[in-house]
């Protein structure tokens, strides 16, 4: 490794995901090694048009009657992942409260579209009877800030929280801020990373684009034609790095603007290219240093194309590279945290994920897309890529040391 | 890397080079003196602006001001947009479309994303630097004033927020909504030009009341909660504690003219 990075790294001493793979990160481990695709069709309501979705099947757990007026499956979603026992996340928040306090511990959740499912039903009864349904509470359920608010209350937390709400790169941007307010020393802790839940808007809203795949999404295929949509929360715990343990490090996020086009990539890639130059930079590392590339690859015609232009021009033909939405579809907001966790559990159990729907990899495709799981026994660092609309960009970059 | 070569105490001080409030009804600052734009659409190239929302069109007038006072480069200039609800009115028109099953507009539905005007400021300015776009219900400015002052820390240099929210359908969550009102400053480490510093926005307790008018405007519109501080910048020499939020736990800058 070489220079001073210009950020300090951050320990990322938990993390826990709920996703269509299940709870927690062992069912996201276990789809990602089987390369088994969790697309189904949707049954949270009634969709005019052929597709499939990343659905969380399993019953969410309740919110607690105090915090009533946060109840939604945003909330819900991000309460499961916070509660799944073998990860541990919650054990490792109440021991950093009791290490630094609970007014130095922050909450940064992305979201896209927080708790919209709730109000799209409302709005339904709205058109019917006028006004809006008694447990109508815009603030605590669809505000941008719900979830991360009820996160905090949750957990009697005390430090700054805020939504991060860039489209799809939502999460990957929260723990871009969560690393910043720890290395400023603004925060000891935050808690980081986005819940995204299935709903009419964004289902609808790409179709209206004509993005959604009637099939099963094909990542970097030839004949890939449009996402499958998921839903996801995923969080992890950011903390000083002490030093005393080894925990997995987040060395830097870069981010950058397209500066094009509200819902189309920029043609030659820039911005990407630019997100992922600039996270090299921040985390003191050469190209050659990054390991595996966990990639945006949403199985769009344009968005594939302009991401495997960019890879290849910042990390060339060598670093293996995978789509892995496939499994987990379109998580949107919370897209950059959970494939953050991908790229954390690839460098924990050595292996490189593959990407489930990928048959023949497009001809345009010059970097190294691997199709099916290998293991890989020397993987250090590892990158993950999060595009969204409004050409907002950010490549999170991460490490774990096995000396 | 040991985490000691890294100044983590020694926070740089941060400095206002340039602010600019736009409010479509000045008349809710009455008592204020406060300088406000109106909302300058010509600032959005036609071939944009149609697509554009009262929003969008609300806080780049107010970006545009803030950067034409700190006479700053735009195509490199970081940014932070904050805003409750943001694209509030394009996600009402959406909601009440999707239970008729009719087609949703693509243009609409890119549109109603929490960074479409920090999008739209990109594009307008040619810039590629990082922007990001957030919420935080009675606290946005104070966050907003936050990210900035962090991303300050770490990366010295410039950078804009912009604090806006627009009019609100009054049965979401009323009075919020019922002003609009956007507001920008152009922060920055260097000190040279500058108008005032400010320090890092933090909890404290409240030692006297809130000024009446403000609790109310900001009730009714949340990026209002800037007042005190644009109060300062426009009106006030010397030293003051400036309060950022008017709910919960109090957070507070320190704002010093030189």
């Amino acid at each position: 490794m070489k220079q001073s990075s210009s950020i300090e790294p951050v320990a990322i001493t938990a993390y826990s995901t709920v996703n269509s793979c299940g709870f927690g990160n062992d069912a996201l481990l276990k789809a990602l090694l089987a390369n088994q695709s969790t697309l189904t069709t949707l049954k949270l309501f009634e969709l005019p048009f052929p597709t499939y979705v990343g659905e969380i099947k399993k019953p969410l757990p309740e919110i607690s009657p105090a915090l009533e007026r946060y109840q939604s499956r945003n909330a819900r979603v991000a309460l499961a992942a916070l509660n799944v026992a073998e990860d541990g996340l919650r054990a490792a928040i109440e021991a950093a409260k009791s290490r630094y306090g609970k007014q130095r511990i922050g909450v940064v959740i992305g979201t896209s579209t927080s708790g919209i499912y709730e109000t799209e039903s409302a709005y339904a009864a709205f058109l019917e009877h006028h006004k809006m349904p008694d447990d109508f509470h815009f603030i605590t359920r669809h505000a941008y800030q719900a979830t991360a608010r009820f996160l905090q209350l949750e957990l009697d937390l005390k430090g700054p929280c805020y939504a991060i709400s860039t489209a799809c790169s939502s999460s990957a941007k929260a723990i871009a801020t969560g690393q910043r307010l720890i290395a400023s020393g603004v925060c000891d802790a935050v808690l980081a990373g986005g819940a995204d839940t299935l709903c009419r808007l964004t289902l609808y809203g790409f179709k209206s684009l004509e993005l959604i795949a009637a099939q099963h999404c094909q990542p970097m295929d030839k004949d890939r034609s449009g996402i499958n949509i998921g839903e996801a929360a995923a969080l992890v715990l950011l903390e000083k790095n002490t030093a005393h343990t080894r925990p997995p490090l987040l060395l830097a996020v870069g981010e950058s603007s397209d500066a094009h086009h509200m819902s189309s990539p920029h043609p030659d890639g820039l911005g990407a290219a630019l997100a992922m130059t600039g996270g090299l930079q921040l985390a003191g590392i050469d190209a050659v240093h990054v390991d595996y590339l966990n990639l945006h690859a949403t199985a769009t015609k344009i968005n594939d194309q302009v991401e495997s232009q960019a890879v290849y021009r910042v990390l060339g033909d060598q670093v293996p590279c995978s789509g892995t939405k496939g499994i987990t579809g379109h998580t949107l907001g919370a897209a950059g945290a959970l494939e953050t966790i991908i790229a954390l559990l690839a460098l924990k159990y050595q292996f490189i994920p593959g990407t489930a729907g990928l048959q023949q990899t497009a001809d345009e495709c010059r970097c190294q897309v691997i199709k099916n799981p290998v293991p890989n026994q020397s993987l250090s660092i590892a990158m993950s890529n999060s595009f969204g609309f409004g050409g907002n960009n950010a490549s999170v970059i991460v490490s774990v040391n096995h000396e | 890397m040991p985490a000691s070569s890294f100044p983590l105490t020694m926070s740089k001080p941060v400095f206002i080079h340039g602010t600019a409030i736009c409010c479509p009804e000045p008349l809710s600052l009455d008592g204020y003196h406060l300088p406000t734009l109106e909302v300058d659409k010509t600032l959005i190239p036609v071939v944009l602006r149609r697509r554009t929302s009262l929003t969008t069109r609300l806080a780049v007038t107010a970006a545009h001001g803030a950067c034409q006072q700190a006479r700053i480069d735009t195509t490199t200039l970081p940014s932070v947009f904050a805003s409750l609800g943001g694209e509030i009115q394009v996600t009402d028109a959406l909601c009440r479309l999707l239970p008729t099953n009719e087609p949703l507009s693509p243009t609409q539905f890119h549109n109603s994303v929490h960074n479409t005007t920090a999008g739209y400021w990109g594009i307008l300015n040619q810039c590629q630097a990082p922007v990001t776009a957030i919420a935080a219900v009675d606290d946005t400015f104070a966050m907003g004033l936050l990210e900035a002052w962090t991303q300050l820390q770490l990366k010295p240099g410039n950078i804009l927020l912009v604090c806006y929210d627009e009019l609100w359908p009054q049965y979401l969550a009323p009075p919020i909504g019922q002003t609009a009102f956007a507001c920008a400053l152009v922060l920055s480490t260097e000190k040279s030009n500058s108008l005032a510093s400010i320090t890092l926005p933090k909890v404290e307790p409240v030692k006297s009341c809130l000024d009446e008018q403000w609790l109310s405007l900001v009730d009714s519109a949340p990026a209002a909660a800037s007042i005190p501080l644009l109060d300062a910048i426009y009106n006030a020499r010397g030293s003051r504690r400036i309060p950022l939020n008017t709910k919960g736990d109090i957070w507070f800058t320190y704002f010093e003219t030189f």
